[in-house]
């Protein structure tokens, strides 16, 4: 078997005492002892209670933590055992299983190892839970495994309750070129959370990209993609709001991770999108979205002045990405006055999209084009704050799903330039 | 007298006819190793222009960057640069044996010292190029950093990183073909050392207060800064 070759034996030897399993529970840690606890008590609760017959594992996947998650990990489970033998619903023993991957996190190796024990386990439903929500709840749990068990999808994203100045990146820009991209309108393949069968687990296990960059930044977004491109099923569960510590916003590396991995996708499978139009909703529990008007609108002053001397300052090599029609725009817009400044939605969609098939004929290293968007983003964002400041959140969802539109509508254009020879 | 001057001549006229039957056939033999040097050279420019393609080293060299400043020099893609410099380098070889071959007295000698600057040269022109593009890559590199995170003059920075890398590619060039090599030393030496003590001076004394101004920015409000963008995800 594939995985043999990198699971270590220790983790193997607790893999082959459980046997197999009906749900796996991921939990992926690195230094998060403080909030491991609720975490484990939100799962534990979860198979307890609803999953009541069915066999279970909740598997630790460690990034070489020094505060002793993982013995947390370990411990927590004995003590719960002995409440659970006091009497509790579950009929079954929920085994735990702890391993360490390697002395530093990371994303695409957690993952790798948590299909292969899905793989080897035989678990049917599966599901990926990040220790660093602060407010999960054991409904969370259901909501991502209940729709792969017994509902038999492949693919569950979560859909999370936001305040209307949070995840603009997903709404303006992740969301809709997915969605026109891939044809599924599945909202949030960038997460932290999410389920998927043991079919999908296969699938996954068996393509030999785990090394790549890309995947082993974001292997949930390339997961979700894979299950699309392979015509599995996918669908989306509502969650609630998503309460984090605040890790900070690094945009250029966030969209490094994100939009990098995106277009390694749309790379990697091309032969599926490029001949596909339109999109088709997936199955949605609970409702597809939940915009709230709370929060301050930041300030647009720095971030304009990042967009207007980003564009002056890499103008030779947004010259080289963008077509001459589509950069003289830009560069028009960079120059107006702010208060006046739009950055149309018809211009941003051309954007990405030479942005995407540039990134296809690799006019230049491909980290730095990912790298030349962040200005651009930052003018868009500048723009919707702008625009939308004073929108209900009706019409912000309404401008949203016009965005998607847009995105649709131009995706020939993407084609035409994705297919020319250079 | 007559005699004399008859005998000189035909001594003359024989010595230019066995001159004339010695080299006759060393320029022959020359032309043919001319010739055989042309067709050996095309053969290898033909495989190795087929061995890069495979390899897509011009996409990687697009990639790099190094494409644009070749274009900006008028120059051929890289895997047409390559071929045809191996093409020259390996017919000028069989061209200098092809002279080696005509014995002309004191021009041994400075083919000689050719022969053994041909690699040399090779691995100069291998240094520079080398220095072309990971003066693009990493200038480039530093330019969207600083651009990026709201630094104040990007492009000097930028182009600071590019100058240093190329100074240091040329001196490592000059110094392996041997080109005024103490000269080469001393001019790199003065100009980086200059350089840096001119940055040191700058931020030590005259750029004090605003050494002071970056270190604060980015150092204690850095956090605050960050936050001013929204959350994207």
């Amino acid at each position: 078997m594939a995985e043999e070759s990198f699971l270590a034996d220790d983790f193997l030897r607790q893999l082959m005492s459980v046997g197999e399993v009906d749900l796996l529970v991921g939990v992926p840690t690195y230094n998060n002892a403080s909030t491991l606890g609720q975490t484990l008590y939100s799962v534990e609760e979860t198979l307890r209670h609803n999953f009541v017959r069915q066999r279970a594992v909740i598997l630790n996947v460690d990034g070489g933590s020094a505060d002793e998650t993982r013995q947390l990990f370990l411990q927590s489970g004995e003590g719960r055992d002995a409440n659970h033998n006091k009497g509790l619903t579950s009929l079954r023993t929920t085994h735990r299983i702890s391993c360490e991957y390697g002395k530093a996190p990371s994303q695409g190796l957690a993952l790798h190892n948590i299909v292969a024990a899905a793989d080897l386990l035989r678990a049917k439903a599966c599901a990926v839970i990040s220790p660093t929500t602060t407010n999960l709840t054991p409904s969370w749990v259901v909501n991502l495994l209940r729709p792969v068990y017994s509902e038999s999808l492949d693919f569950v994203a979560p859909l999370y309750a936001r305040t209307r100045f949070q995840g603009l990146l997903v709404r303006d820009l992740l969301y809709p070129m997915s969605r026109a991209i891939f044809g599924q309108r599945i909202r949030e393949i960038y997460c932290e959370e999410w389920g998927f069968s043991g079919r999908l687990a296969s699938q996954c296990l068996e393509k030999d990209v785990w090394r790549e960059e890309a995947v082993r930044a974001r292997p949930e977004a390339w997961m979700a993609i894979t299950a699309i491109s392979v015509g599995l099923k996918c669908g989306q569960s509502f969650l609630g709001p998503k309460i984090a510590p605040p890790t900070g916003t690094d945009i250029v590396e966030i969209i490094r991770q994100t939009v990098g991995n995106f277009f390694w996708c749309m790379e990697a499978n091309q032969a599926q999108w490029l001949s596909h139009s339109n999109s088709q909703p997936v199955p949605t529990f609970g409702p597809d979205h939940e915009l709230s008007l709370d929060g301050i609108p930041p300030s647009q002053e720095k971030i304009f002045e990042l967009f207007r001397s980003g564009v002056s300052e890499l103008e030779p090599i947004l010259g080289s990405i963008l077509s001459q029609d589509t950069h003289a725009q830009i560069k028009a817009i960079a120059r107006s006055d702010r208060s006046q400044f739009h950055f149309l939605t018809e211009l941003w969609v051309k954007t990405l999209y030479e942005f995407a098939a540039s990134y296809h004929h690799a006019v230049l290293n491909r980290d730095h084009l990912v790298q030349a968007l962040v200005p651009l983003y930052r003018g868009r964002l500048c723009s919707i704050l702008l625009e939308r400041a004073d929108s209900s959140a009706d019409a912000m969802e309404t401008q949203s799903e016009a965005v998607c539109k847009e995105f649709e509508r131009q995706k020939p254009y993407l084609v035409e330039r994705w297919t020319v020879n250079r | 007298m007559k005699e004399v001057i008859i005998q000189g001549l035909s001594q003359a006229y024989a010595n230019l006819v066995r001159m004339f039957a010695e080299f006759l056939p060393r320029l022959l033999v020359m032309m043919v190793i001319v010739v055989v040097g042309f067709l050996v050279a095309y053969g290898l420019k033909m495989i190795l222009r087929a061995v890069l393609h495979v390899t897509r080293l011009d996409r990687l060299s697009e990639e790099a960057g190094a494409s644009r400043f070749l274009r900006m020099a008028a120059l051929p893609s890289m895997t047409e640069l390559l071929s045809r410099s191996l093409f020259w380098v390996t017919w000028l070889g069989f061209i200098l044996i092809g002279i080696s071959v005509l014995g002309v007295a004191g021009l041994q000698e400075q083919i000689s010292r050719l022969f053994l600057l041909l690699p040399a040269i090779f691995i100069a022109i291998l240094i520079l190029f080398v220095g072309l593009v990971t003066a693009n890559f990493l200038s480039r590199a530093a330019l969207l950093a600083a651009v990026n995170a709201g630094y104040a003059s990007p492009k000097l920075l930028s182009w600071s990183i590019r100058f240093v890398i190329w100074a240091l590619a040329v001196s490592m060039a000059l110094e392996q073909v041997g080109v005024a090599r103490q000269t080469v030393l001393a001019a790199f030496s003065i100009v980086f050392g200059a350089l840096m003590f001119g940055l040191a001076i700058a931020f030590g004394l005259g750029g004090k207060e605003l050494a002071r101004e970056f270190l604060e920015r980015n150092l204690r409000d850095k956090k605050k800064e960050k936050y001013e963008e929204p959350q994207p995800l």
